[in-house]
């Protein structure tokens, strides 16, 4: 018996993305703020390539978990769940097709970034009779998108372990801003983060600098934060009853 | 074809179905009868494998539903039209499942023809829908695949009398072309309308099946369906 392939139901969970207006309102405001904070900096930062492709990044940090978080959520708040699970049984082939179309979002919205990042230095340069700095760290652009692509795996982990858009998403951002209060909390506090909060171990990634301690700590942040609540949500999804 | 063995649901210490059997011939319209909370949602949540029975086994063509490898192309299914993203166009949804189940774009104009969508109704997202659009929308996409199987939880629903009419003659012509269709309803005049088989459910219990003509041996459906489930919950309907 022919089963459904793959990359059918990766080619369906991406339109899902983009194919409703949430969905392309989510995508407006993320292009729409990723120019004007790019221009934006440029304007007042001075034409500094990595400067500005690193500040699309502040709006991105919490923008792509919130499209993944929905992205996973919405089968449930509108219960197309019915029907997306009746065309194919086999959940997990359907979680997983639908756990990837957002990583690579982040990894072209990171792209896109530079893109606009790019035009804008040459402009200001050109425009302020400044020479343009181009210099960019060479591992910094990859360790940027895969920042994001761990920030968005995040969002889809707590989507499918909530599997409610409002609670994932509180629990998403609520975390960045718990961990930047417990590392404020003397040296107890900063090691804990150093463990443990997801955006402290990214930070060696997107600066380039990563180290074999690093790394761990990046495991250990990455097994707690995703691995754990995806492998949890996806359990429960494939014994649940889907009503 | 449809068979259900010896079908029980317990859920959260409610017997939901309780040794439900019954079957689906291809070529006839079965009609699920039964007052609200009955259980025939549960029962076709169960053949589809959204749901597991405590016990017994639903197949159709004698296999369980999720051994049917790409079921949309065998089996149409539509559980609730209201279970739409209502930010999305009714032609995306069409679209959607005509690539989950690997069908050519055209079949989505064909679809829409069939079930009399207009292309710019097509275009407007379904929150904007009346429930008869959204069951018409519902219909078309469990007959996306042109499956040979047809499940179909109260269609009826929000139809207006042109559109009951317009739903017996599709369903009447597929159970003509060697269709299989179970079509579940709480309205008897429904049932007996649209189906030539009829099976009525009361407290998740089989309370009597046969043809639709000969079920009430001289009394109307309506009075066997009343008697037998005067005893139970909500019978209302």
């Amino acid at each position: 018996m022919t089963s459904i392939p793959f990359h059918r139901l990766l080619l369906v969970e991406t339109r899902k993305i983009f194919d409703t207006r949430s969905g392309k309102v989510l995508t407006a405001v993320l292009v729409a703020l990723t120019v004007a904070s790019v221009v934006g900096r440029g304007l007042v930062a001075g034409p500094r390539l990595f400067t500005l492709t690193g500040t699309a990044g502040i709006g991105f940090g919490i923008l792509l978990p919130v499209l993944a978080v929905l992205s996973v959520t919405g089968e449930w708040s509108h219960r197309t769940a019915l029907t997306t699970f009746t065309l194919e049984p086999r959940r997990t082939r359907v979680l997983a097709a639908k756990f990837l179309p957002p990583l690579a979002v982040a990894v072209v919205a990171t792209v896109f970034a530079l893109l606009v990042a790019v035009p804008a230095t040459a402009v200001v340069a050109a425009v302020r009779h400044v020479p343009a700095d181009w210099t960019v760290p060479p591992l910094a652009l990859p360790g940027m998108a895969a920042t994001f692509v761990l920030l968005t795996a995040m969002g889809s982990a707590f989507g499918l372990l909530s599997l409610n858009a409002p609670v994932a998403i509180v629990v998403c951002l609520t975390n960045t801003m718990l961990w930047s209060v417990v590392s404020r909390l003397g040296e107890t506090g900063r090691v804990l983060a150093e463990w443990f909060d997801l955006g402290n171990a990214t930070g060696p990634l997107a600066t380039g600098t990563m180290t074999g301690g690093d790394a761990v700590r990046l495991a250990t942040s990455v097994l707690l934060w995703i691995a754990l609540p995806a492998a949890l949500g996806a359990l429960r999804v494939s014994r649940a009853e889907i009503r | 074809m449809i068979e259900f063995s010896h079908v029980s649901k317990v859920y959260r210490g409610v017997r939901a179905l309780d040794d439900v059997s019954f079957t689906v011939e291809p070529g006839g319209v079965t009609g699920f009868l039964g007052p609200n909370g009955a259980g025939k949602s549960t029962a076709l949540r169960v053949l589809v494998g959204l749901s597991r029975p405590t016990s017994g086994s639903a197949t159709v063509y004698g296999l369980p539903y999720g051994g049917l490898g790409n079921p949309g192309t065998r089996v149409g299914v539509l559980l609730d039209a209201g279970a739409l993203h209502p930010g999305r166009s009714g032609r995306e949804v069409l679209r959607l499942g005509a690539t989950t189940l690997g069908l050519p774009k055209a079949r989505v104009g064909e679809i829409l023809d069939l079930v009399g969508l207009t292309g710019q109704e097509a275009r407007r997202p379904v929150g904007g829908y009346s429930l008869g659009m959204r069951q018409r929308l519902g219909i078309g996409h469990a007959l996306l695949g042109r499956p040979g199987t047809l499940v179909l939880d109260e269609p009826a629903n929000g139809l207006d009398p042109q559109g009951i009419r317009w739903l017996r003659e599709l369903l009447r012509h597929l159970a003509d072309s060697g269709c299989a269709v179970l079509l579940s309803s709480h309205l008897i005049h429904e049932v007996e309308q649209i189906a030539d088989h009829v099976v009525m459910i009361g407290r998740g219990r089989v309370l009597a099946q046969g043809s639709v003509d000969g079920l009430g041996g001289g009394r109307s459906l309506e009075e066997v369906f009343l008697n037998l489930t005067s005893d139970t919950d909500r019978s209302a309907a």
